[in-house]
């Protein structure tokens, strides 16, 4: 059998975590990283180039920086259900899972309806076992942080620059605490090197996790210029 | 094995190093010890609501000559206290293996930058650190405040960089987020305590070296 988000999703708890933050069903670490969500939109929203004044470049950065946190977001969330983590494992994951979704979050109200839709995945049992999520869970770190460095210096809005650099360094921190968890060097080298879109999306598609793509919307015409 | 996870894991030089620590005794002890996670994430609102209020200016060259040398003073910092601290001895497994391998990275931090500065780079001052390089507790709770400045040093200034300054700066604070990450595992903390990394101004920077009183000449 396969798993899926949808299959996993069944009482839509994922979709109230990303959709109804504000609500009081979920469990305190979950309301803990709305707030967190919230703020960051409030920092994105009172901006002055936020909004409709955000330029399409920057819309479509932000929609880039939505997909790959849908995809760490939807990966945490998944191992968390599936009860395979123990010890420091499931405690990480416990704090990183929800800051994910967090970022998911204060990127989709930041782009309103320009936001790209959450795809669908399958993360092909590395969920499952605990050696294999921490593995695919520094990957996908890893691979956050290459992402949103290559991206920073495009940014055009200072208010956007401001918080996408502020996240980057936090994927950072996931990173090297994934790859400890696994008994690697959580700092291997003096720089880190950025990773362009492309060969992001590339190394993303080669894992065969994202069964159904996310659309950008934003490479159209912009609905949300009004 | 997705591609993916092979491609970012294999490491096999970094792994190797890890081994040759032979720290596993303590490796072990640092995964039963328990790590405290709870109500860090409320952080998060204080986090960013002073993002939008920081001070920002139009980038120039000789603006971030300015802000390379305010953090080139950090990674010298940095530098000069790990390998001091290794100098005395004291540290021993991961707390040694941090001290070596992060001692090397703000060495070379403290090269690229001071090439990129060339003739406008500023004399490394002297610095005296006490017992922080003695005391193994004590040179954790300064690495760990170090590394979490350097980082929130980096963020303040993004805005403020030209663009190609921006694009080295960001090789390099991910690195000292690692670094802080990696230091507070070490000290049972919280490896990344929110969903965002709080800025600093240039002047709440050079507030925070001037407490830490181990600057001695400028």
């Amino acid at each position: 059998m396969t798993l899926t988000l949808a299959t996993l999703d069944r009482d839509g708890a994922i979709r109230e975590a990303l959709e109804n933050v504000d609500g009081d069903s979920r469990a305190g670490f979950l309301r803990k990283a709305a707030v967190g969500g919230a703020a960051l939109v409030g920092a994105m929203a009172g901006a002055p180039a936020a909004g409709a004044a955000t330029s399409p470049r920057d819309v479509s950065i932000l929609n880039y920086a939505l997909t790959l946190e849908y995809l760490q977001a939807a990966f945490y969330t998944e191992a968390e259900r599936e009860g395979a983590l123990r010890g420091k494992a499931a405690r990480a994951a416990a704090v990183v899972g929800p800051v994910e979704r967090a970022h998911v979050t204060a990127f989709r109200k930041a782009l309103g309806r320009a936001a790209a839709k959450r795809p669908t995945f399958n993360f092909q049992g590395t969920t499952e076992n605990q050696g294999r999520f921490l593995e695919t869970a520094v990957a996908f770190e890893d691979l956050a942080v290459a992402a949103y460095k290559a991206q920073a210096p495009r940014i055009q809005s200072p208010a956007v620059l401001a918080v996408a650099v502020s996240i980057h360094s936090v994927e950072a921190r996931h990173a090297a605490w994934m790859r400890r968890l696994v008994g690697i060097l959580p700092a291997a080298s003096p720089f880190d090197d950025g990773i362009g879109q492309a060969e992001a999306f590339r190394i993303v598609d080669s894992t065969g996790f994202v069964t159904s793509s996310a659309t950008t919307r934003a490479k159209g015409k912009p609905r949300f210029t009004g | 094995m997705p591609d993916l996870v092979t491609v970012q894991v294999a490491d096999p030089e970094a792994a190797a190093l890890f081994a040759r620590e032979g720290e596993n005794s303590t490796r072990q002890a640092l995964l039963r010890r328990a790590l405290a996670v709870g109500g860090t994430l409320t952080l998060g609102g204080v986090v960013v609501a002073g993002l939008p209020g920081l001070a920002h200016s139009a980038p120039s060259p000789a603006q971030d000559a300015r802000i390379l040398n305010l953090v080139l003073l950090l990674e010298n910092l940095e530098a000069e206290f790990y390998a001091e601290a290794l100098r005395r001895g004291s540290l021993k497994g991961e707390l040694r293996q941090f001290a070596r391998v992060v001692g090397s990275h703000e060495r070379a931090h403290v090269a690229f930058i001071t090439k990129a500065l060339g003739r406008a780079a500023r004399k490394k001052p002297t610095f005296a650190f006490g017992n922080a390089t003695r005391n193994p507790a004590r040179f954790t709770a300064a690495a760990l405040a170090l590394e979490d400045l350097g980082v929130a040093a980096y963020n303040g200034q993004a805005a403020n960089l030209t663009k190609p300054t921006l694009a080295a700066a960001a090789r390099i604070v991910s690195v000292e987020a690692r670094h802080a990450a990696w230091i507070r595992f070490i000290a049972g903390e919280s490896p990344a305590p929110g969903p965002t990394d709080q800025p600093a101004t240039a002047a709440k920077v050079t507030a925070a070296v001037r407490r830490t009183k181990f600057v001695k000449s400028a």
